[in-house]
């Protein structure tokens, strides 16, 4: 399971930008969580290969850090957020129903459709919130939470975008959100261009360091 | 009042984000004045403004700028984790005003004769980071970063960089950790000061976004605009993020010095459903809580707070009504910090963990009379006396952190937390399990 | 050296060197500070909080963890105070949380700081009435080691170790939080050399090693101290036992050597004394024409028919020895005295295989030691793997390029342990490094910066052969460089037990013992000729023409160990073989007498190791049936011989060489016992006769083809690896490795069978080598000897 020129050329590129290429094992974790839909034992060795270290070095690091997925999350993510403030405004009850609505336990996926629960996740103005594949719902309801599994389910939305989510599921945000944007996640990694990991990755690798 | 950070995407809600519009209302000219000054005189202005950092330490920038080694290559790092509960400012100014964060940068690379920066975003905001990023590549695009930036000899390169869930990164010497591809591991201080070895062991300033946000006004309008802005001895202004159980919960840039009635009342609009305050959170978390009878009154500034035992942090105001269950509101603290714990240190991932358990046993409906005086002496063992600021047992003060939730309930809700054990059936706990 | 400061602990004042580590400081002026996680020999991580003491400060007392806290002048520390104990205690109670306190069935009961530290400052029983950690019980990371991880207390020595210390990082925290726990990566096991110190510094039971696992108790055992005499670095080491029966081995910290760590072949190794098939009587060839039990009577019979029949016949000049590597200084003195005095022979040679001259290795001008390398700022490599083949001196040098930042340079026909800590890595083919040297000297193209390097000094250089194909005077002529540059020391190294320990006591045709050349009147005991005698190889070539008669084979396995080949043939060819051994081995299966020898562990006596360093060994356990030291069997050989060498006790024969051995004058047992337990470097006085200066003999490059590279692997199929049961299944084994260009040149695929020099083969692809070079694992199970010749004969299979 090797990956494609395309991302191999990536690879390089974001090594690029560090001044020791140890320090790209982070974004390169990312890369192979998109070749493989989530982070195989092969992706770490190849990022262990691409970065100068042992396989064992790049697991401790991936394995740190909640949002590398080792287990195959299926399309998208849902995490909700039951941290304090979130816990205030009810969280409990709309991870609950979510878990309901899709018959999916927290920490588990049926190969669709992943639920988590998440700590604190920076939305508490608009608590309760939650991500789906890391975009953002503020101020959602157990019942917009149902509604939100299913728009999933029937839907099978290629793209995912907060604007959109939050028009359709979302409700008092923590602050004015005012600029919508288009750009949205394609799995469940976080949708940034340098990665490639966004459905538009535009220009993104350049520019670099000047090294 | 005064708006400082949040002063221009308030003006421009539908494009503050894009070049062409920050440009437009003279964006980048304090840069250009930066690249016009000395290392010591940008750092005599900003240790002059008063400028403390945002991050939650809330240590002057301009001290922290002068204590950066000589060694070179140094780095600068713009810390965006943001992850501390009850805090969302920093998501803000990514997301709404990422030329302000760039400008910034530009000042502190300048000031501290830095030529490589990195902008550490939590993994959880991937819109914040996308808009960052396309800042950054239109600052690449217009001369603004990269190679002989505005038409000077002076080159700088921004990188942004991704987290991957663990707040612990936001922790300085952790988050350079991970910066170098490794576990997000806080370092030991000494001999760690990132001013002294930080990024690969180099020289490195690491300064909160709300922090590098400010810089760009203090250049244009000076160090005496700034201090003129508050009346008490912390200048400017600060990103209050409120949230929990008040009518209007949102961020706030506030001036310091206002009290907290002021704040949770008038400015927030008060308690939901005109329920009775019963405490808040301060400082994010990580605080210890004020509750309205001691502390409604006082006002906000780093050294009220402190007097009162707790602080201002990261300015993250969590607000508890009378319907809330605090045991439960604690251990749902505590579990955080156990979560995020990052286990280097005994005590941190195995107290922080016990805590939670016992906590979870109480309300269970498992709690035993034992265990109030239980979790005194377990947070005892991470923070010695439960004092403020904590005299830690632990590499950093997360461990420490945990402890403020358990400590505040046993100062001021006992009755409660006791009414909880023994209101609770007394389901047999199997003994002997731990047991020496 | 930092100036000394005042600190006070628990009310006494010390006086201590500034900036030291207040753990280390207070335990130098008896104030043990309890730890898990801080180990002297690895930098400090402060994580397990068990140090945590109070210092007085201006804003009151701090606690601060003793471990990472460096002292200075006035500190004034409590290490007793309430508060101290109390974090002490808590920390104690918080990782017994989780602790299984499984100690009845664990191997560290007894010995484990956990159990220890709980009993002194340990809380009463526990209040954690919740659910303890779970994990899967022991689980297996590597052939020789153990992890349970409900055990663990994530002190992170083990992998600091493997990391900072071996440069293996194959074991790593994973998940984190109340998660974290160490783990290797799936299907990557924790192969690493020395893994076995991750057992002994693993300050619970948490990693074991499959060796020792259940075998005993740590009550049970008897400890000595003594030397590892499997290479020559000579690490210090605890031998324990039980019931006479050798348990465990375990690294000592001393500056000098080792600073506490082995090679899991020093470490495991040892089992091989414990085999069945060890040989407790002396054996004869009977009518059956095979060997037979005899009594010590009827085999001293025999040789003295067989050997004083060669000798009336042919003279004294008849008769060779091989061998004396393997024993202690004692013994090859008595090899020595017995050849020159009761035979009247100098072909006597204790190098089977380096083919070094011994005056190179024994009385070098400017020898270094392994110290040297903490001072060192440059250091050069040129010779064998050090990982493979001299494990100990390996990690001395990985920690001077690592943590001491010292400029290292390596120069070697493929990859080696050290290359990703070299700062310059020079790869060239086998034949070519007399241009390499040329080319480094001259310090042009690549070799520049080396070269600028090499003007730095201190410069230490560890030079030996790279392989066996290898001319062995490029070592000395890249040694005759070395030695002209400024502020250089040279170590000459080759890997065999007391190697050098034999060559100072006069086991090699050209010197006599205390470093006196053959001929030279500085050494005028015995009547010995005064020419040279013959090597090993010309020995073995004597035998075949017939020039030599009868060969005695001390300790000595020449068909194994000379690369040349024609060993098994020349032993046949003998008319008397004499064997002294511990097993019976492919070349004295067809001796005509064989004596029953004492192994390591089993004798007392001195060994010398590559710095000329002498070091003391212990007997620790009886040893098997009949079988005797070297050097009595060696007596009673001269005495039936008629030609008595009178030698009475191995302390007395100390005595003897003290008395007349030049660079061993004032060597005593009880010197390198109790004065330096750490060895001395000989001479202690007056000087060694012989300085000798290594020639550059103006080598030129020899270009082949296809070249052969053949070296030694630290696992092999060495007589004491078959024997030993953990390491024997972890040689790599016999193959053929080349690059895939050569390969593809060649039309062969990998895992395809060549024969190279008519010895059928598996090929492996190895893009670390020099292009047009073959490389050949030397003395693998089940392998072949091809040879030492430069040239390779490589045929493809169909
Ligand atoms: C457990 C812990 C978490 C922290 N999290 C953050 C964070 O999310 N963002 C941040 O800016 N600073 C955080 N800090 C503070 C940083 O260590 C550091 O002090 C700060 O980034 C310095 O920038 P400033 O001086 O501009 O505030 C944290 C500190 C600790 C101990
Ligand atoms: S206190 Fe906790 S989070 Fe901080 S270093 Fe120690 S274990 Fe890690
Ligand atoms: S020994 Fe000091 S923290 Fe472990």
């Amino acid at each position: 399971m090797s990956w494609s020129a395309e991302t191999l050329d990536r690879a390089t590129a974001l090594i690029s930008k560090y001044p020791d290429k140890r320090s790209a094992i982070m974004p390169l974790l990312y890369l192979a969580m998109k070749e493989d839909g989530y982070l195989t034992d092969e992706g770490m060795v190849r990022v262990a290969e691409l970065t100068g270290v042992t396989p064992a070095q790049v697991q401790a690091v991936a394995t740190f850090y909640v949002m590398y997925k080792r287990e195959p999350q299926g399309r998208y993510l849902i995490s909700v957020c039951t941290s304090i403030s979130c816990f205030l405004m009810g969280a409990d009850e709309v991870l609950e129903a979510i878990e309901q609505a899709a018959g999916v336990p927290a920490g588990e996926s049926d190969g669709e459709l992943a639920v988590e629960h998440a700590e604190c996740i920076g939305a508490c103005g608009g608590a309760p919130a939650c991500l789906v594949n890391y975009e953002l719902i503020e101020g959602i309801t157990p019942e917009q939470g149902v509604e939100l599994v299913a728009w999933l389910r029937n839907g099978n939305p290629d793209m995912i975008n907060t604007d959109e989510l939050q028009t359709l599921f979302g409700g008092r945000t923590s602050f004015d959100w005012a600029i919508r944007e288009d750009n949205g996640a394609i799995g469940p990694y976080p949708a940034f261009p340098p990665l490639g990991t966004a459905a538009d990755n535009g220009s993104a690798l350049e520019p670099g360091r000047a090294s | 009042m005064t708006r400082v950070v949040t002063g221009f995407m308030e003006q421009h809600p539908a494009d503050s984000h894009l070049y062409e519009t920050y440009v437009a209302a003279g964006g980048y000219d304090a840069a250009r004045m930066a690249l016009s000054k000395t290392r010591d005189e940008l750092v005599e202005i900003v240790k002059e403004s008063g400028l403390i950092g945002r991050g939650g330490a809330l240590f002057s920038t301009g001290m922290k700028w002068s204590f950066l080694a000589p060694a070179r290559p140094a780095y600068l790092v713009v810390n965006g984790d943001e992850s501390e509960p009850g805090t969302f400012k920093d998501r803000q100014l990514l997301e709404r005003d990422p030329h302000q964060l760039i400008e910034g940068v530009i000042i502190a690379a300048v000031a501290n004769e830095v030529h490589e920066a990195f902008i550490y975003i939590r993994g959880e905001y991937p819109k914040p980071a996308r808009r960052v990023q396309q800042a950054v590549e239109d600052a690449y695009r217009h001369g603004l970063l990269g190679k002989g930036i505005m038409g000077s000899g002076y080159d700088l390169d921004v990188t942004v960089h991704l987290g991957a869930g663990a707040y612990i990164c936001g922790e300085e010497t952790a988050l350079l950790n991970s910066l170098e591809g490794k576990r997000g591991e806080p370092r030991l201080k000494p001999p760690y000061f990132p001013a002294a070895k930080g990024l690969y062991m180099l020289p490195t300033i690491v300064n909160n976004v709300e922090t590098i946000a400010n810089l760009p006004h203090i250049i244009d309008k000076g160090a005496d605009w700034y201090r003129s802005i508050s009346q008490s001895a912390d200048t400017g202004t600060f990103l209050a993020s409120v949230s929990g159980h008040v009518k209007k919960p949102g961020n706030y840039e506030i001036v310091h010095g206002i009290t907290w009635r002021e704040l949770i009342f008038d400015i927030a609009g008060g308690i939901r459903d005109d329920n009775q305050l019963k405490a808040w959170i301060p400082g994010g978390a990580s605080a210890p809580w004020f509750v309205p009878e001691l502390h409604l009154d006082d006002p906000i500034t780093k050294d009220d707070c402190a007097a009162a035992g707790s602080m201002l942090g990261s300015g993250a105001v969590i607000v508890m009504d009378h319907t809330t269950n605090v045991v439960a509101a604690a251990e749902r603290l505590v579990r955080f910090f156990a979560e995020e714990s990052c286990g280097q240190c005994t005590p941190c991932r195995e107290g922080t963990t016990w805590l939670d358990m016992i906590l979870q046993r109480m309300l269970s409906g498992a709690g035993r009379s034992v265990d109030l005086e239980l979790l005194h002496d377990v947070s005892d063992g991470i923070s010695v006396g439960l004092a403020w600021p904590p005299k830690q047992t632990t590499i950093c003060p997360l461990g420490p952190s945990a402890v403020s939730a358990v400590k505040s309930l046993l100062e001021h809700f006992r009755e409660e937390a006791e009414a909880h054990v023994a209101a609770a059936r007394q389901v047999p706990v199997s003994i002997g399990e731990g047991a020496a | 050296m930092s100036e000394r400061v005042k600190i006070t602990v628990d009310g006494t004042t010390h006086e201590v060197d500034g900036g030291e580590l207040l753990i280390k400081a207070a335990e130098d002026n008896g104030t043990y500070i309890p730890r898990f996680c801080w180990h002297p020999r690895m930098n400090p991580v402060g994580m397990c909080r068990m140090c945590l003491v109070e210092v007085e400060g201006p804003r009151g007392t701090m606690l601060v963890p003793a471990c990472t806290t460096p002292v200075n002048d006035g500190m004034v520390v409590h290490t007793e105070s309430p508060v101290a104990k109390k974090a002490q205690e808590d920390v104690l109670e918080f990782l017994l949380i989780n602790h299984p306190l499984d100690c009845p069935v664990c191997d560290k009961g007894g010995e484990c700081p956990l159990q220890d530290q709980t009993m002194s400052h340990g809380p009463g029983e526990s209040r954690f009435v919740e659910e303890k950690r779970h994990f899967e019980k022991p689980i297996p990371i590597s052939d020789l080691v153990l992890l349970d991880r409900e055990r663990c207390i994530l002190c992170a020595r083990c992998t600091r170790f493997s990391d900072e210390i071996s440069g293996d990082p194959l074991i790593e925290f994973q998940e984190r939080g109340n998660n974290t726990q160490v783990l290797t990566f799936p299907d990557e096991p924790f192969a690493s050399y020395f893994s076995g110190n991750t057992v002994q510094i693993c300050p619970v039971g948490a990693l074991t090693a499959t060796a020792y696992r259940f075998r005993a108790r740590p009550w049970d055992l008897r400890a000595v101290g003594s030397t590892c005499m499997h290479c020559t670095v000579g690490e210090s080491i605890t031998v324990q036992s039980s019931q006479n029966e050798i348990l465990r081995f375990l690294g000592v910290d001393n500056d000098a050597t080792n600073h506490g760590w082995l090679s899991d072949k020093c470490r495991f190794g040892f089992e091989y004394i414990n085999s069945a098939e060890r040989l407790e009587t002396p054996q004869i060839r009977g009518e059956s024409g095979a060997l037979v039990p005899a009594t010590w009577a009827e085999a001293l019979q025999a040789v003295a028919a067989g050997i004083g029949g060669v000798i009336e016949r042919d003279g004294g000049g008849a008769v060779a020895a091989l061998g004396g590597a393997r024993g202690t200084n004692e013994e090859a003195y008595a090899l020595a005295k017995f050849m020159r005095v009761a035979i009247g022979s100098n072909h006597l040679d204790a190098q089977m295989d380096d083919g070094l001259d011994p005056q190179f290795l024994a009385a070098l001008a400017g020898r270094g030691t392994i110290d040297d390398l903490e001072r060192a700022k440059t250091i050069l490599v040129w010779g064998p793997d050090l990982k493979e083949e001299l494990g100990t001196l390996y990690l001395r040098v990985r920690r001077a390029a690592q943590e001491l930042g010292a400029t290292l340079i390596v120069v070697h026909p493929r990859a080696t342990g050290l290359d990703d800590r070299a700062s310059h890595k020079f790869t060239y083919k086998p034949g070519t490094g007399p241009d390499v040297l040329r080319r480094l000297v001259a310090g042009v193209e690549q070799y520049a910066p080396a070269r600028a390097a090499l003007n730095e000094g201190p410069v230490v250089a560890i030079v030996g052969r790279t392989g066996y194909s290898e001319d062995p005077r490029l070592a000395e002529a890249v040694a005759a460089f070395v030695r002209d540059l400024p502020d250089a020391s040279v170590l000459p190294v080759v890997r065999r037990g007391n190697t050098y320990g034999a060559l100072d006591m006069g086991v090699a045709p050209s010197l006599l013992p205390g470093r006196v050349r053959v001929g030279s009147d500085a050494f005028d005991e015995w009547s010995a000729p005064d020419e040279m005698g013959k090597d090993a190889a010309g020995i073995l070539n004597g035998l075949l023409e017939g020039t030599v008669k009868a060969v005695f084979l001390v300790g000595a396995d020449p068909v194994a160990d000379v690369p040349g080949g024609n060993a098994a043939d020349a032993l046949d060819a003998a008319e008397f073989v004499v064997s002294i051994d511990t097993f019976i081995n492919e070349s004295n299966r067809h001796a005509d007498v064989v004596f029953p020898a004492l192994a390591a562990t089993e004798k007392e006596g001195t060994v010398t190791n590559l710095e000329g360093r002498v070091q003391k060994v212990n007997r620790v356990v009886p040893g098997p049936g009949q079988a005797r030291e070297d050097w009595s069997i060696l007596d009673d050989v001269a005495t039936v011989l008629e030609r008595p060498i009178h030698l009475a006790s191995a302390e007395a024969i100390m005595k003897e060489i003290a008395a007349v051995a030049p660079a061993y004058r004032g060597i005593t047992w009880d010197l390198v016992t109790w004065d330096n337990p750490d060895g001395v470097v000989v001479p202690i006085e007056g000087s060694t006769p012989l300085e000798y200066v290594p020639v550059d003999a103006g080598l030129e490059s020899r270009e082949v083809p296809l070249a052969l590279h053949t070296a030694r692997t630290m696992y092999d199929d060495g007589v004491l690896m078959r024997h030993g049961l953990s390491l024997h299944t972890l040689a790599p084994g016999a193959a053929a490795y080349m690059t895939r260009a050569d390969a593809t040149g060649l039309g062969v695929a990998e895992g395809s069978t060549v024969s190279v020099n008519d010895h059928e083969l598996p090929v492996v692809f190895d893009d670390t080598l020099a292009p047009g070079t073959l490389y050949v694992p030397f003395n693998q199970p089940g392998s072949p000897n091809v040879g030492d010749h430069l040239g390779v004969r490589l045929k493809v299979m169909g």
